[in-house]
This record gives C-alpha cells, sequence and structure tokens, in this order.
C-alpha cells in the first residue's frame, strides 16, 4: 500500500486554477521531496492531505484513508510540521507539546523531544520570546509526538541557520529508519537531494517530474562536460572522440597539461575507454555534473536550453 | 461532517484555558469588573441598612453585570478562532486529530471556564464587601444570581466564538463583535420605540388594555405580543428577565412583571420569565450549532 495517493486531485480557488489534475504516490518507508517554486501547488496539495482545504475534484488516500472522510484517523498517524504558522505566544515549549501528546493520547516526554530538536533549555519559557527558528524546532516537536507513521514536513527549512538545517535532515533520516514515511516539501533543492530517496517536481500545479535524484540528474544531463587530461593531444583520439554519436563537440586544450573537453549526452566512461583505445594515456578526468539544482531549474523554468546548455 | 471526540475537546480546552488565562487585556477588563461589582457593593453597603436585603444587592450588582459581562466575553471570544487562522496556529491545532468541532466546543469550555473564573472572582469581592459592611448574601440566592449571570456571559461567548470563526481577519471580527455591542445595546433598544411608532402610525394594531395605576383607570394601546417577545430577544433582557426566577431577585426592573391587567386571557407562555431562561439556552446553542455547520466546510 502506498503511504500517500494524489490521484486526480484539482483545486481551484474562484478562476485561479491552484492544481490540475494532480497525480503521483509516495511508497511507504520512503522519504518524498515535494520540490518546486513558491507558489506552485505544494502547501494546497498538503492543505488538502490535512483537510484544511477541500479538493474541487479527485481525491488523495494516506494508508488507503479517504483524506475527507478519514481525516481523524488520517491525522492520529501523522506528524505535521505546518509552514507558515506562529506558536502560541503565552504558552511555553512544554505546555505546546503536552497540549500535542494530550491530543494524540501519547506518552512522549517534553523534555526528551525537545533535546531532540535542540531547544530542551528553553523548555519553560514562553513561544512568545522564541526566535524564528526556536519556533520551527518546537513544531518539529511537536510533529515527533508519537511515533507518527508518516511525517509530512512543509518547508521545513524556514527560519532555520544551516546547522539547523542539517540537524533538521538529521531527524529526517533518523525518523526514516524508525520507519516513518517521510514527505517533504521544500523550494530548495538542496535540502531535498541530501535526504530523499525520490524527489517530485511540481510546476503550476502540475507534477513535472517523478524520480530519485540520480535518475533525475541523468533525465536532464544532456550536456554533461568532460574534461580529460592526456598525456599527449593525438588527432586520431580525437577524431575517434568526435564520431561517437553521442558527443555533441570537442575541443582541445594544448599547452602543459593538455586535455580534451568533450561535451556527451551519453556515457561518459566510453569517452574516456575511446581516448585510451586510441593510445592516449589518461592521465586525470573531471566532470561538471548537473546538480540537482539545474535539474530543479530545468524543469520549472521555460528556458530549459539555456540550463541545460 | 466531522465528530465530536471528548478527549480532544478536553485538550484543545485545556490548551485555550491556559493561553486565554495569561492574556492582560482579558484581566484588564476583569479588573474593571471587579472593580464595579465592589463599588456597587460599597454603595449598597454604606448607604444601606439592616433592612436592605440580598435583592436590594442583586438588583444592584445585576445592573452592573448586565453591562460589563457582555463586554468581557465579546473581548474573550473576539480572537478565539480569527487570531489562529490570522496566525496559521490553527493549523497547529488542526495537524492533530481533531475535527473542527472539537476545535469550536474546545474553544468555547475553555474560554467559558476562563470567563467563569473570572466572574467568580468578582462575586467573591462583591460578597466580602457587602457581607463586612452590613451582612453576607443568602447563599442559594446568590448561588442562583451567579450561575444565571455565567449563563449571560456564556451566551455572549458564544457568540462571539461564533462570529470569530466566520473570518481570518481578527481586524473583521472586531468589528462584528462591535456590531453585536451596537445590537444590543443600541439598536435593540431602539427598536422598542420603533415599533411603538410604527404601531401609533397603524402599520400594525395593538392590544387595547385597561391598567389601573394610583386608583385611575388608564386606557392605552400596547404592543400585540409579538411585539413584546421581540425585546425579550435580547440576551440582556433575557438574562434580567431570567433572573426573577430566582426568589430574591423580584426587585422593580427585572422580569417581565407584565401584570395580569396587560392580559386578560392570561401571559402568553413566550413572555413568562422561565421562557428568558430558555432564550438564553439558545442564544447559547444557536449561534454556535451555526458557525459549527459553516466553519466545518470552509477552506482554511
Amino acid at each position: 500500500m502506498s503511504a500517500i495517493a494524489v490521484d486526480g486531485l484539482t483545486k481551484r480557488y474562484g478562476n485561479t486554477v491552484a492544481l490540475e489534475d494532480l497525480s503521483f504516490t509516495v511508497r511507504e518507508g520512503e522519504v518524498f521531496g515535494f520540490l518546486g517554486p513558491n507558489g506552485a501547488g505544494k502547501s494546497t496539495t498538503i492543505n488538502v492531505l490535512l483537510d484544511f482545504a477541500r479538493p474541487t475534484d479527485g481525491e488523495i488516500r494516506v494508508f488507503g484513508k479517504d483524506v475527507r472522510a478519514e481525516s481523524r484517523e488520517i491525522r492520529r498517524r501523522t506528524g505535521v510540521l505546518p509552514e507558515g504558522v506562529e506558536t502560541y505566544d503565552r504558552l511555553t515549549a512544554r505546555q505546546h507539546l503536552e497540549f500535542a501528546i494530550d491530543s494524540k493520547d501519547a506518552d512522549d516526554d517534553p523534555e526528551h523531544l525537545l533535546s531532540r530538536v535542540g531547544l530542551e533549555e528553553a523548555i519553560d519559557r514562553k513561544a512568545g520570546g522564541y526566535s524564528k527558528g526556536m519556533s520551527q524546532r518546537l513544531l518539529l516537536a511537536m510533529a515527533l509526538v508519537g511515533e507518527p507513521d508518516l511525517l509530512v514536513l512543509d518547508e521545513p527549512s524556514t527560519g532555520l541557520d544551516p546547522n539547523g538545517a542539517r540537524e533538521m535532515r538529521d531527524l529526517v533520516r533518523e525518523e526514516n529508519e524508525r520507519g516513518a514515511t517521510v514527505f517533504f516539501s521544500s523550494h530548495i533543492m538542496e535540502q531535498v537531494e541530501a535526504v530523499c530517496d525520490r524527489v517530485g517536481i511540481l510546476r503550476d500545479g502540475e507534477m513535472v517530474a517523478v524520480d530519485t535524484v540520480s535518475g533525475l540528474q541523468d533525465s536532464v544531463t544532456t550536456g554533461a562536460t568532460l574534461r580529460v587530461s592526456v598525456d599527449r593531444i593525438d588527432e586520431g583520439a580525437v577524431e575517434r572522440v568526435r564520431s561517437m554519436p553521442e558527443v555533441t563537440s570537442v575541443d582541445v586544450e594544448e599547452g602543459q597539461t593538455p586535455a580534451i573537453v568533450v561535451a556527451t549526452e551519453g556515457s561518459k566512461t566510453a569517452v574516456i575507454h575511446e581516448i585510451e583505445d586510441a593510445g592516449c594515456e589518461v592521465l586525470d578526468f573531471s566532470t561538471d555534473d548537473t546538480s540537482l539544482e539545474e535539474v530543479f531549474r530545468a524543469y520549472t523554468t521555460d528556458r530549459r536550453e539555456e540550463v541545460s546548455a | 461532517m466531522s465528530d465530536v471526540n471528548a478527549t480532544s475537546v478536553r485538550a484543545i480546552a485545556t490548551k485555550d484555558f491556559r493561553d486565554a488565562v495569561r492574556s492582560w487585556t482579558f484581566w484588564g477588563l476583569s479588573l474593571l469588573f471587579f472593580l464595579l461589582v465592589g463599588l456597587a457593593a460599597f454603595a449598597i453597603g454604606y448607604f444601606g441598612n439592616a433592612d436592605t436585603s440580598t435583592a436590594d444587592f442583586l438588583g444592584t450588582v445585576s445592573q452592573v453585570t448586565r453591562l460589563v459581562v457582555p463586554l468581557i466575553a465579546l473581548l474573550l471570544g473576539w480572537k478565539s478562532i480569527a487570531g489562529e487562522r490570522e496566525s496559521g496556529s490553527i493549523k497547529v491545532l488542526l495537524s492533530l486529530p481533531h475535527s473542527r468541532i472539537d476545535v469550536v466546543l474546545g474553544k468555547y469550555l475553555g474560554r467559558a471556564t476562563v470567563l467563569s473564573l473570572s466572574l467568580l472572582i468578582g462575586f467573591v469581592i462583591g460578597a466580602v464587601v457587602v457581607a463586612v459592611m452590613l451582612s453576607p448574601p443568602a447563599i442559594a440566592d446568590y448561588a442562583g444570581f451567579i450561575a444565571m449571570t455565567i449563563l449571560y456571559g456564556i451566551a455572549y461567548l458564544g457568540i462571539a466564538i461564533a462570529l470569530s470563526s466566520i473570518t481570518k481577519s481578527t481586524t473583521i471580527a472586531g468589528a462584528a463583535m462591535f456590531g453585536v455591542f451596537v445590537l444590543f445595546y443600541v439598536v435593540w433598544n431602539l427598536l422598542n420605540f420603533a415599533l411603538q411608532i410604527l404601531m401609533n402610525q397603524g402599520y400594525f394594531s395593538g392590544v387595547e388594555v385597561t391598567q389601573t395605576m394610583n386608583g385611575n383607570e388608564m386606557q392605552y394601546e400596547r404592543l400585540p405580543d409579538w411585539g413584546l417577545f421581540v425585546q425579550t430577544i435580547d440576551p440582556g433582557v433575557a438574562y434580567a428577565n431570567a433572573l426573577s426566577v430566582i426568589d430574591a431577585v423580584e426587585a422593580p426592573g427585572f422580569g417581565t412583571a407584565f401584570s395580569a391587567e396587560l392580559f386578560p386571557s392570561g401571559v402568553p407562555f413566550y413572555l413568562q420569565n422561565w421562557f428568558s431562561f430558555l432564550i438564553l439556552l439558545v442564544w447559547i446553542v444557536v449561534p454556535t450549532a451555526i458557525a459549527i455547520a459553516r466553519f466545518d466546510r470552509v477552506d482554511l
């Protein structure tokens, strides 16, 4: 059974289409990165998932249950870190957690939860005096209450410094190892790259790609550049590389450390073998791999050639 | 669509009580209430004598409560739901396994507890002042009066929470609170005059009655029964009327106190004082029920 199954989900606000026939699944036990620029419809999807907003058409099922009819049952098994929300100014972290623990009929220890998010020293301070990052940590601790089977984290790095963002990723891994499925939305690719098994890219309310991180990289790696340092430039070798079908361009750099610079849409190792077979000695090589950031931009901007060139 | 869960309602009520009880605005207004009740009690004590009864005391105090309790309740309910929607913390609430009905009922229960606490403190202050200066009020009557006043406050609180649930904006919610205030403090009072004028103009006919005052027989046209009923809908009037159910509170100005002369064929049931008590209950139940039905359907 899939943890989350989105099927033909459409959401309109008046004439504005937020989501258009969106379908995808999140498998049980995986960390799924839900990626897209701001305004792509990520929050709308999560709002429907949690029954904060009602779909115009289509449905979402979580652990096989309908998010409209069986919302309470779903939320019993789900921990949520909502985006852009405030904590209760007049309540302490302990009171926030007691509320979540009572609500889920769980028996977690507020101190332990706060130590996991690095907020134990502020346990009896009112949240009104917290920084953005501290509030975010508190909300994350609330999401962990009751060992949820599904964690829904909406832009979890908001307000966190790089160190906090790394700790957050560690927590995601810990929770995933415990057995939780993690659904993680972000508009920042590198957050997702490090922890996600699979990534879905949302654009203008439609899913434009769902794949593993490496699968996504491959799909847009149309112009990877390979720089091969050789002992000498051999014209025969250059010709043999140039005649390879996937190779789009070959340049030669003369000088102290001669190199052959190859742009290929195909296998990089094949290029290296070709050069070696022609009798050159390969001293070193470097590749200019497509970063996931570029993949993201490739999928979310119209001028795709510019990115992949 | 959604159902009610006792654990959820209790968890939300506890959280909300802890939150609201720490609000300075609320305690500021409560302090004003304590002061006014204390002053009323002091005035009774100062001007009163051995004959001054619990009824006199409650008569004076109820003038204060009728005006001030709605203010406290409206202020307390104002941001209850709109505030959570504005700040987004409603998503924290509803990420947890609560239904929207749980949210409205939990909020209502939590804040009703805060309100009751504030009113109880005020009434204990009043009782102490009177007890020191004259004699303690009759316990049973005072308890009945406190219970009825709390009910009155809860009725206004229900109106406030219902209105707070219809908007994401605390500004709009605030305007709605002000609207309720104007409606029942100004408009409803004018309604009586308006109906009287309309009746005199002949838009509808009243009831010809004969009443004996100071030995003189007076003949005049009173508002028809429904016109009198309209007045009793105002929670403040309903409260004052319902208070007369309590034995000690029979001072003038309480109860509909319609004399039999005005109703040759008997006072209709909906103009009797016990019915005013029902009206208070209707104010507690109906706005909340409407709010729940609507809040259950909206996108947050």
